[in-house]
């Protein structure tokens, strides 16, 4: 019975998820066999799946002869700092939403998705002005500003259906118990959404380190995230491929790594006996 | 899930202690309280958005060319003519649609199985999740750079695997061609987003109580069927959501098709965003680009309202 | 006015203390905006050189991302019109234009005049060099014109050498397409245009107002969509090979000639040995022919208040010794007579080509659209036309429209 079962779990899940995943990883391993060849192995004619001979140039010159690991030690302190500042300020501004019917509510919730519905680069112009008047050209605070705001409607609406999926029943046993709104939001909705809360915190921190063109406008000395970072390797005449391999699949780790910790969190059957009759 | 993890995540009702009677705050009348938690957020995006979405109207009813700095006189609704009128603007919004289209329905469908998948207990599913995000934690210039050299006819990876496998006859110039360029920069796209509904969804499912499916179990209830009554209503609001936001998000990237074509060959692969952003960057005329942009915002507006609109309850 | 922007500077400054780094105080600062293709390079040691010659004056330089060109020359024309632009940057001719506009340059005539490497750059690049207004903004930095390499030994086989007329150059390609390899590696992506121009004003037809849509130029232009198109001495994947294409193909035997530029001469010479050569791009019956000069160049801005000091950097870079440090670090040619005389960087077969381009070297118009054109409406139509959806004479058509309606 036992054995069936096992069988059954490596066919009908294991095995798929190999597969999604052998999807989802085959490029980012090309790139990674890739950085470990010698570039003349990179143009030869037919392709060699196998190389020949691996190197650790690509690394080494990536680490030693370019600003590489400040780069990444920029995008770490932008994108944490967007998570931090966008899950304080979405967070309220969900549960407000989820919890109130006010006046005017959809047309806000409305409201904050259209001005996302622009695309970036026609507000670059107008925001790199406010930037340079308020004095925050090429600092953290304008990078980390600028994410957080401008994924928080996409924050404040992936939020609020994850905390409309908790029973306000809830809400009402705990104000009755005489909790103010924040500190039900706090020790009871919270813990609850952490699910949501932690799929958020995601995407936000991708968001943020995938960006490019805030990065590349509103700082650059000072501040020089590693998306900037990889484009300085393509070049007017020529592209640094295998710095450019190399730096590739190391940028994919962090977010990696990160989720590795947090997916802890995504553990089933949170609100399950939470609401006795 | 087992029944201490359940213990422990109860609600601590004696967290904040019983002050006898408490404060009735705002349970029946919202009165100023969901203001005062929006006003964060309300105020970050009035000055760091609103006020620059401003200024793009402003532009869309202005001819405005960025080497101009001193000359930007108003041209009424000149721009939305020329957008209107233009041939090239029809063509990027049906290429837009096919983008969008495809693009979300085959992310969502492989992020769905993927979420599905996670969910259920294996040895090594922590790993299995983290490294999901993969594709999706890669700069589009690494992603648009690493997917035109894997369907690079001459020296791509795809080309050589599929003529050796026997799936193809000869190498195709995938990007290339138009018959086949959306379809590559489609397998890119998919590739990059389909996490995100992997991990969203995922999340999603977490909120759905197992004693429902336990429950349901019990009744005599097949896996199907499980699926269908419980797995689908219970995820279906946050899937709703993701989705919106997806198409959004979809309909205004043009970061993969910037890299990989260009918009090409010719304007086979240029999408609506695309159109607006060569306008602007390439072109200069940030007029043009603003118009372009306001209309391609209506246009999702029209979705965005007929979703809030059925939901409004 | 002064006391707010210290207030705002100062509040800014404990907002982000931990966050910022300290600027020099002493003596002037010049802020210069530059690319180099390799990232490893950096100006560091010609900017310590530089300082050491010229105590009072602080470079303070930045990398921006090229991106295509878009990328560098929309962080410039932002900055400058916030009022935040640097002293002195590099620009290419398709800023010319645009800069000029927007009123941003400073005039280097009385500067160039009284320096002493003015004769150290030869009169046909400062011709090159100077605007439609007959004033000189740019100082010749560096340069490359765009020339023909051809695979020796494989034309050997068909007891052919390298083209010089346009017939030759179609025989050429013809007799080295067959099985996984083709003739030409024709460039149809973003910054193509570079090497079709060769083709299409190489029978005498110019860049200029009517010239596009000359019936030679009508006639070139047909002759090099047919090599795609009816003769397919090109690889199907050409309408959006970019240069990385263009040169990888080459080297991987796929294809056995290609139009691009002394920067890639030593990876060509690596790879192959003598069996590669450069020679001039084909030329026309009447010795007429046009070899597409690539440009860069430095340029002081209006805006900033130290002229004299960025003046001081742009022409220490632009004089021979340290112009060909600067070069070693670009990978291009030096703008210098004296330091192309003993020019070892690259292989002397290379060089030479470049060099015997420069007399049918030219460029494009100095308009605004012209960065328009290599970006996208070049990219556009030549892959359309390529393609067969409009004829090649409707694309000259369009490009005459762009340039001269």
């Amino acid at each position: 019975m036992k054995r069936q079962l096992r069988l059954l779990r490596l066919l009908g899940t294991e095995l798929p998820v190999v597969a999604i995943l052998g999807f989802a990883l085959l490029p980012w391993i090309w790139m990674m066999l890739s950085s470990f060849r010698p570039d003349s192995e990179l143009t030869h004619s037919p392709i060699t799946l196998i190389p020949s001979q691996l190197t650790l140039v690509h690394h080494i010159e990536l680490l030693q002869r370019t600003s590489f690991i400040w780069n990444l030690r920029d995008s770490l302190v932008v994108a944490c700092g967007a998570v931090a500042l966008g899950l304080g300020l979405a967070l309220p501004a969900a549960y407000a939403f989820s919890r109130f019917r006010f006046r005017g509510r959809g047309a806000l919730r409305t409201g904050f998705l259209v001005i996302n519905m622009f695309p970036v680069v026609m507000l670059i112009l107008p925001l790199f002005v406010l930037m340079r008047e308020l004095g925050l050209l090429d600092t953290y605070v304008a990078l980390i500003a600028g994410h957080a705001t401008f994924t928080l409607p996409f924050a404040i609406w992936l939020l609020t259906s994850y905390v409309d999926g908790i029973p306000q029943e809830l809400d009402q046993a705990a104000m009755i118990d005489g909790a103010t709104r924040l500190q039900t939001l706090w020790l009871v909705v919270l813990p609850l959404a952490l699910p949501g809360v932690v799929a958020v915190g995601i995407y936000l921190f991708i968001t943020s380190w995938n960006e490019y063109l805030f990065a590349l406008m509103l700082a650059g000395r000072n501040v020089r995230t590693v998306t900037v970072a990889l484009q300085l390797f393509i070049g007017e005449n020529q592209i640094q491929w295998g710095l450019l391999m190399a730096g590739g699949t190391l940028v994919a780790l962090p977010a990696t790594i990160l989720f590795l910790f947090a997916q802890r969190q995504l553990v089933g059957g949170l609100t399950g006996g939470a609401v006795k009759g | 899930m087992n029944v201490s993890t359940a213990q422990q995540r109860r609600v601590p009702s004696q967290a904040w202690g019983t002050k006898g009677g408490g404060r009735r705050s705002s349970i029946l009348r919202p009165g100023a309280t969901p203001w005062l938690m929006l006003a964060p957020a309300l105020a970050a995006a009035a000055i760091l958005v609103l006020l620059p979405v401003l200024d793009t109207l402003w532009m869309s009813f202005h001819d405005v060319i960025l080497y101009r700095p001193r000359s930007r006189p108003f041209a009424g609704l000149a721009n939305y003519a020329w957008a209107l009128t233009d041939p090239v603007f029809w063509e990027s919004l049906r290429h837009s649609l096919v983008w969008i289209v495809c693009a979300v329905s085959l992310q969502f469908a492989l992020g769905f199985a993927a979420a599905l998948l996670l969910n259920r207990s294996f040895a090594w599913r922590g790993i299995a999740r983290a490294l999901i995000v993969v594709p999706w934690a890669l700069p589009s210039v690494i992603i648009g750079l690493i997917w035109t050299w894997m369907l690079d006819f001459n020296l791509g990876v795809l080309n050589e695997i599929g003529v050796r496998l026997g799936l193809l006859s000869a190498s195709i110039p995938w990007l290339a061609q138009p018959s086949t360029a959306m379809a590559g920069v489609l397998l890119a796209i998919v590739w990059q987003g389909f996490p995100f509904f992997a991990v969203t969804l995922l999340a999603g499912l977490q909120a759905i109580p197992g004693e429902l499916y336990e429950a349901a179990s019990i009744d005599g209830a097949g896996p199907f069927g499980k699926f269908r009554h419980i797995t689908l209503p219970g995820l279906a609001g946050v899937m709703a959501t993701a989705l919106l936001l997806r198409m959004i998000w979809v309909a205004n990237s043009l970061d993969l098709i910037l890299v990989m074509t260009n918009g090409g060959p010719g304007t086979a692969t240029q999408t609506l965003p695309l159109h607006a952003f060569l306008t602007a960057w390439s072109g200069g005329n940030y007029g043009h680009g603003a118009a372009l942009s306001v209309l391609l915002t209506l246009l999702l507006l029209g979705v965005v309202v007929a979703y809030v609109w059925r939901n409004r309850a | 006015m002064k006391r707010r922007d210290m207030l705002t500077g100062a509040t800014a400054a404990i907002a982000t203390a931990p966050l910022a780094r300290p600027y020099a105080q002493k003596g002037v600062t010049i802020r210069w905006w530059y690319h180099l293709d390799d990232p490893k390079a950096t100006p560091n040691e010609f900017i310590a050189a530089f300082e050491k010659e010229n105590p009072g004056i602080h470079i303070e330089a930045e990398n921006i991302p090229w991106g295509g060109g878009g990328d560098y020359d929309n962080r410039l024309y932002t900055s400058i019109i916030a009022g935040n632009g640097p002293d002195t940057s590099m620009v290419k001719f398709n800023n010319l234009a645009r800069l000029l506009e927007m009123e941003a340059l400073s005039p280097l005539d009385k500067w160039i005049d009284a320096w002493p490497g003015k004769s150290d750059i030869t009169a046909d690049l400062w011709r090159l060099h100077t605007a439609p207004d007959g004033k000189r903004y740019y100082m010749p930095l560096q340069y490359v014109v765009l020339y023909l390499y051809v695979r020796l030994d494989l034309l050997a086989k068909h007891n052919l050498t390298p083209p010089t007329t346009f017939d030759e150059f179609l025989t050429c390609a013809k007799a080295l397409t067959g099985g996984e390899q083709w003739g030409f590696g024709m460039r149809g992506g973003s910054g193509g245009h570079d090497s079709w121009m060769p083709f299409a004003f190489g029978t005498g037809a110019r860049p200029v107002k009517g010239g596009f849509v000359s019936p030679a130029a009508l006639a070139q232009n047909r002759y090099f969509i047919d090599l795609m198109r009816t003769h397919k001495v090109c690889p199907p994947s050409a309408p959006t090979d970019g240069f990385l294409q263009i040169v990888n193909n080459m080297k991987a035997g796929r294809t056995a000639m290609a139009v691009h530029h002394i920067s890639t001469a030593n990876d060509m010479a690596n790879t192959f040995g003598d069996a590669i050569t450069a020679v001039v791009v084909p030329r026309g019956p009447d010795r007429s022919g046009f070899a597409t000069f690539g440009d860069g160049a430095n340029a002081v801005y209006a805006a900033s208040k130290n002229q004299e000091a960025a003046w001081r950097w742009i022409s220490w870079l632009s004089t021979g010794p340290n112009n060909v440090l600067y070069n070693k670090a670009a990978g291009q040619m030096t703008v210098t007579t004296s330091g192309a005389a003993n020019w070892t960087l690259h292989p002397k077969r290379f060089v030479d080509a470049t060099v015997n381009s420069l007399p049918i070297a030219g460029v494009l118009p100095n308009l605004p659209q012209t960065a328009d054109f290599t970006r996208v409406v070049w990219p556009q139509n030549t892959q359309k036309a390529l393609l067969g959806e409009i004829t090649p004479d409707a694309m000259m058509q369009i490009f005459e429209k762009l340039f001269f309606s």
